[in-house]
């Protein structure tokens, strides 16, 4: 596993897995990695941890994770105040409106506002809000971001095209093991009279991790 | 002291967003699954630090693995620490997928 990986690009891989299902046109690991993935998976469900149709439900739940929940979240806020407290109070319970459940993790929301504005990273490995915002994105878990979101976030940000005036506080959030942020960004004006619906399509995936603004207004059609 | 996964603060490239930017393949995916089905609330196999001690034992190599290819490496090493299956069974099950993986490739 440690060798580097030439086999990434062989095509010569089976078109079939061995329950007869068509693999994906996706590239696949190194050999070593792959043998390992379908021997861990199996003996697990050799020994009865888990079953192929647990597997599969469990891909969809992962491929049904998207930011489009975060979306949801951040409008509801928006529109509504009483929700807005209890999301910040009791993350829990409000995502329990959306059936969403966050254990064994915890989710605090951080509220940008004129004077601050908030951005996460996991410095030590990829924690990310999972359930409302599905798999992080690749530049997440890189060194790059990692290593420098936490000594010049805003050099971070002006490579994600964002300025943050130098009179606005950033706050860098760093997520681990069991505590995972979100940030509920600012509302833009001109959204008066909005409905949920409509204002979740200005909350893009990284407004909520706090590198880039939500859309305007004007980005989105009618 | 530092670990290998302990890049906070220190210098680094620069960030492209749409260059970073990946889809999960569905080979991925499956691991994510894993090791979701492994922390659920049902079996309670594992937990993220757990996973991360096993990463992180990876010293040098933390760098060079690709992150699932990590993620799936604790898994593995969780499940022997754990008795789950025994390094005779793993080398065995290996073998096994090795030989129908390698005639697969060069069959059909």
């Amino acid at each position: 596993m440690s060798e580097t990986h030439d086999h990434s690009h062989d095509h010569d891989h089976p078109t079939h897995t061995h329950d007869g299902k068509p693999i994906q046109e996706d590239p696949l690991p190194s050999l070593e990695a792959q043998i390992l993935e379908a021997s861990v998976r199996e003996l697990l469900i050799e020994k009865g941890v888990i079953s192929s149709d647990d597997v599969r439900r469990a891909i969809d739940q992962v491929e049904s994770r998207t930011p489009a929940l975060g979306a949801k979240i951040v409008a509801r806020a928006w529109d509504d105040p009483a929700f807005k407290e209890t999301l910040m109070s009791d993350s829990d319970e409000a995502l329990m409106a959306f059936g969403i459940d966050m254990r064994p993790t915890e989710l605090c929301v951080v509220e940008n506002t004129d004077d601050v504005h908030n951005m996460v990273v996991c410095t030590l490995c990829s924690c990310y809000p999972r359930p409302v915002l599905g798999i992080p994105p690749a530049w997440y878990k890189r060194r790059d971001y990692r290593s420098r979101a936490v000594r010049e976030p805003r050099a971070i940000l002006r490579e994600f095209g964002t300025d943050i005036p130098e009179q606005k506080q950033v706050r860098v959030h760093d997520s681990n093991a069991d505590l995972r942020y979100l940030v509920l960004p600012q509302r833009p004006d001109g959204t008066e009279g909005w409905d949920q619906e409509k204002l979740a399509r200005l909350v893009t995936r990284d407004a909520m991790i706090g590198v880039s603004d939500v859309l305007e207004p004007a980005d989105i059609d009618d | 002291m530092r670990g290998p996964q302990d890049y906070g603060g220190m210098p680094a490239g620069p960030v492209d967003p749409e260059k970073h930017e990946h889809v999960p393949t569905h080979w991925e995916k499956t691991v994510d699954a894993m090791m979701m089905l492994l922390f659920d609330q049902r079996r309670r196999l594992a937990r993220v630090d757990e996973s991360r001690r096993m990463q992180e034992a990876l010293g040098d190599d933390y760098h060079k693995y690709p992150y699932y290819e990590r993620w799936l490496q604790a898994i593995s090493w969780l499940m022997l620490e754990k008795g789950v299956y025994s390094q005779e069974e793993l080398e065995a099950k290996k073998a096994e997928v090795r030989a129908r993986l390698e005639a697969g490739s060069h069959g059909s």
